[in-house]
């Protein structure tokens, strides 16, 4: 399948295609585009203004992902807090890794040479994020 | 002279009723720290994020059956752009002295430690939505660390 969001990927964006590619479609392809007129046919739109796997109300799309496509994972759902804050800064959460997790992506986006690379880089990022959260899920606290 | 900078503008109308959404909205804008050249017209330095960000509200706007656009516009004259950045510059002036005063007046005994983490976290919100900062940021950050410190000393004693 593939998917289309704008150019330009930051924590929503890297998240959502994060989530997709590890519980949605693991045979994912991305295209990256200025405008939503530029969405190929065939691509799912996702966190565009008009898409249906996008904000809604006061949601990320992220958040928006995880009740359309109904993940009930509950490491899942801590990642959705972080994402959110980091995206929107609202303080509907209390998630402090938000910050971090903003600069650390707003640096890899300096460096990174591409959105394609900006994938590669931050994948494992959510990987570790999400083995944190499923063990903190697990043991009731942050693993040592 | 620099030229004016470019500005995303968010060009929005809400019913009347039900209130709910208009406050939600209205909200997120003051979080941004939105110029507001009319009414139902908001305006930001253009970024990235703060493009998205006004982007999102807009979709918010039309999910609560508004209309809204998304603009990126620069003024025609130096003037214009001065005299809004001033106006901006001059409410987040007052946000920071406000964050000074309280940093000053709090009661320096330890259990003042809420107020020092309220007012590390105000600081915060009020620079994220600062494009012009005015002196008052160094002054306010300086008071709120002034604190910080007497409650280190506090708890020494």
């Amino acid at each position: 399948m593939r998917w289309a969001t704008r150019v330009g990927i930051h924590v929503d964006r890297t998240a959502c295609a994060w989530l997709i590619l590890r519980f949605i479609d693991e045979e994912a392809e991305f295209v990256f585009v200025h405008d939503p007129d530029e969405v190929p046919e065939d691509a799912i739109a996702f966190d565009m203004r008009g898409a249906e796997l996008s904000h809604h109300g006061d949601a990320c799309t992220f958040e928006t992902m995880l009740d359309r496509y109904r993940l009930k994972d509950e490491a899942l759902h801590a990642i959705a807090r972080i994402v959110h804050e980091a995206d929107l800064e609202d303080e509907r959460f209390d998630a402090p890794e938000a910050r971090g997790l903003d600069v650390i992506l707003r640096g890899l986006s300096l460096v990174a040479q591409s959105d394609e690379q900006m994938l590669e880089l931050s994948g494992p990022i959510y990987d570790g994020l999400y083995e944190y959260q499923r063990r903190a899920t697990m043991l009731g606290r942050g693993p040592g | 002279m620099t030229p004016p900078g470019d500005w995303v503008l968010l060009a929005y109308r809400l019913p009347r009723e039900p209130s709910a959404p208009r406050l939600a909205v209205w909200r997120r804008l003051k979080r941004l720290g939105v110029a507001q050249l009319l009414d139902g017209l908001v305006a930001l330095p253009l970024d990235s994020r703060n493009r998205e960000q006004l982007e999102w509200i807009a979709e918010q706007v039309v999910e609560a059956d508004g209309e809204a656009s998304i603009w990126v516009a620069s003024p025609a004259a130096i003037g214009d752009e001065r005299e809004l950045a001033t106006k901006m510059q001059r409410s987040i002036a007052e946000q920071y002295q406000a964050v000074s005063e309280q940093a000053r007046d709090a009661d320096p005994s330890h259990r003042n430690r809420r107020t020092l983490a309220r007012l590390r976290r105000e600081l915060g919100r009020i620079e994220r939505r600062d494009y012009f900062p005015p002196a008052d940021r160094q002054a306010a950050r300086e008071a709120v660390e002034a604190l910080a410190a007497t409650l280190d000393e506090e708890a020494v004693r």
